[in-house]
């Protein structure tokens, strides 16, 4: 669905590359996602693939068409959804729905139906302008899903919404991937990129360090050990097992059988440990 | 805006301007002859009789006679003094009469120093027993005065201001009025969000243009309507506005799409308003027309709108202008087009 080779992007035209020799591929029906920290260069790439920045150095192809040469009715099957709200804030919140299908030449989703997938139903009415910061994202993103895209666009597509209404988006995003949207966001929260992504690339200064399902890099980069503490003779006490010894493992059913158990944790490494360690940089 | 212009065209511009000039006199002359003066300033006086007015110098208080002509109010002061201060104060050439040894009528008259060389001779002239004012009017009398456009017929003061009011209000608005919306747009990221969607960049530069073409139409039809009633010829108004206002709708995009934001193009815009102000000098004062004045795009819309609302005024040179801002205006829309293309998400 993506094909990006060889990207290079320059603010200045000069040597200092926002984007420094970046390849990747996003595979149809995949969610993948860019995790970096502010800066990386991961809404730059973003924006060079949806033709919102020139295209300098490289070759970008996205849906089948060469972004050096972009057609308009390319954008019948892409939908973005911007970090910054971006929404007239003069109409309402249906009216901006209303107004944005328009654009479109293909068949366009209702727009009552998504305000009502994004939980503005009652405030639809209502000038956008006078939405909170967290109702104006939901618009954004909701408008983003106005043509049923079949490549979609996130950027940082929870940032700054309430934990129940990040995991409603999230739940949205899942939704969509799974009727065939294929799924390119750009984020610094681990979670999400954790729990949505297929696989995960590595942005840092402009640059990816690596890409891998979020799976696979635990499994790699994690210790095979679980923590458990448990009540013997009224004291607490704390063990650790590994979970590949035999003995070990036979030793922690035993643990279980005979004690009361207060906590158990596996020892599995974060996104973002494994991004500080990659990389030796964090995430904000 | 177009209520407020109208308000001011109806209850405060006047249908004719007041545009007598003001002379002051002192005659230090024998009584017989300052008599024969005053006889002849009452046979040209309006009502025949002169009023006696007080006028303020440097805080002092000065009698004259004032006697309204025609073309002029004459004040006659009573003395050196006074005429003097008057010279001071109002900042006017002004005239003493007065006999020499030889008991010759001499004439000093006292000029500010902004006056011209050529006016200093006609002064000279004017009391010139052989080449004065006598053989002067004989003369002027005689000179042929061919009007050009013998057809239209001319418009009265507050009507002349009309063409000045639909030039700013109807065309060059536009201008202005189309950097605010993009910019706004700009600010407000609404660009981006259009930038990913199907739809053509000349759609979206389009629509901006035909919401001020429609603005400007009504604005205008809501200050002409009931002043000019329905002299105007107003079809050929509409297609000029329309034309018009799409030449000046282009060059602000073109312009626009140079900057950020409106603070950033503000300077640029400063340097068209005051190219695009130039003409009203020519307009008002149509003694002063150099050639390159002619070249300035406000300068035909004043005519164009002249000629729109006058009686027989000239409509193919309408015509002409509206081709010409159509055919001008489309290419700057196709160069304001391709510079968006690249620019306007950023």
């Amino acid at each position: 669905m993506i094909k990006v080779k060889n990207l290079y992007h320059s603010y200045n035209n000069d040597d200092v590359y926002a984007v420094n020799d970046i390849s990747f591929e996003i595979e149809k029906g995949e969610i993948f996602g860019f995790l970096g920290p502010s800066g990386a260069g991961k809404s730059t790439t973003q924006n060079i693939l949806v033709g919102l920045l020139q295209l300098q150095q490289g070759e970008v192809e996205v849906a089948g068409y060469d972004v050096k040469h972009i057609k308009d009715k390319m954008f019948n099957n892409i939908g973005m959804s911007f970090e910054q709200s971006n929404v007239y804030s003069k109409m309402s919140g249906l009216e901006n729905l209303e107004f944005y299908r328009k654009l479109f030449d293909v068949e366009t989703r209702d727009p009552k139906e998504l305000i009502k997938l994004v939980g503005l139903e009652g405030n639809e009415h209502i000038k956008a302008g006078k939405y909170s910061k967290g109702m104006k994202h939901r618009l954004t993103f909701a408008r983003s899903m106005i043509n049923n895209p079949k490549m979609w666009f996130l950027d940082e597509p929870t940032t700054g919404l309430d934990p129940s209404i990040a995991a409603g988006i999230k739940n949205i995003i899942r939704q969509e991937n799974q009727k065939g949207a294929t799924v390119f966001l750009t984020t610094h929260n681990m979670y999400i990129a954790d729990e949505l992504c297929d696989r995960v690339a590595f942005v840092v200064d402009g640059k990816i360090r690596l890409i891998d399902s979020p799976k696979a890099l635990k499994l790699k980069y994690g210790q095979k050990l679980v923590d458990v503490e448990y009540f013997n003779d009224g004291q607490v006490v704390k063990e650790s097992f590994s979970t590949v010894d035999e003995a070990e493992k036979l030793r922690l059913v035993e643990v279980i059988k005979q004690h009361d158990i207060q906590t158990m944790h596996t020892k599995e490494a974060t996104l973002e440990e494994i991004f500080i360690k990659v990389t030796g940089r964090g995430l904000v | 805006m177009a209520i407020i212009l109208l308000v001011i065209l109806l209850f405060i511009v006047p249908q004719d301007f007041d545009s007598k000039g003001k002379e002051y006199f002192y005659l230090e002359l024998p009584q017989v002859v300052k008599e024969r003066y005053v006889k002849n300033l009452l046979e040209e006086d309006l009502d025949e009789h002169a009023e006696v007015v007080e006028l303020e110098a440097d805080n002092v208080h000065y009698e004259a006679m004032l006697f309204e002509t025609e073309k002029s109010k004459i004040y006659l002061l009573e003395s050196k003094k006074a005429l003097e201060a008057i010279t001071n104060s109002e900042r006017v050439p002004t005239a003493y009469a007065h006999l020499n040894t030889e008991g010759q009528i001499i004439y000093t008259y006292f000029l500010q120093g902004y006056e011209t060389q050529k006016l200093q001779n006609l002064l000279r002239v004017y009391h010139n027993r052989l080449a004065g004012h006598d053989v002067i009017e004989a003369y002027s009398d005689t000179i042929p005065v061919k009007r050009i456009y013998e057809d239209s017929a001319p418009l009265n003061d507050k009507e002349n201001m009309i063409p000045v009011f639909l030039t700013f209000n109807g065309s060059l608005m536009s201008l202005f009025i189309i950097g605010a919306y993009i910019f706004l747009d700009k600010s407000e990221g609404i660009i981006k969000a259009y930038s990913v969607t199907a739809s053509s960049v000349w759609h979206y530069l389009l629509s901006k243009i035909g919401v001020i073409i429609l603005t400007s139409v009504i604005t205008t039809l809501i200050i002409t309507i009931p002043i000019m009633g329905t002299q105007p010829n107003y079809f050929m108004m509409l297609i000029f506005l329309i034309t018009s206002g799409f030449f000046a709708a282009s060059l602000g995009l073109l312009l626009t799409s140079f900057y950020q934001d409106i603070v950033e193009a503000f300077g640029a815009m400063y340097v068209v308003i005051i190219i695009m102000i130039m003409p009203n000098i020519s307009y008002f004062t149509p003694s002063w027309d150099p050639d390159w004045i002619k070249i300035i795009p406000s300068y035909v819309m004043l005519q164009s709108f002249k000629d729109i609302i006058s009686v027989g005024g000239n409509m193919t040179y309408v015509a002409v202008a509206s081709m010409a801002f159509l055919m001008v205006g489309l290419g700057l829309f196709v160069l304001a087009n391709y510079r968006f293309k690249k620019t306007l998400s950023l």
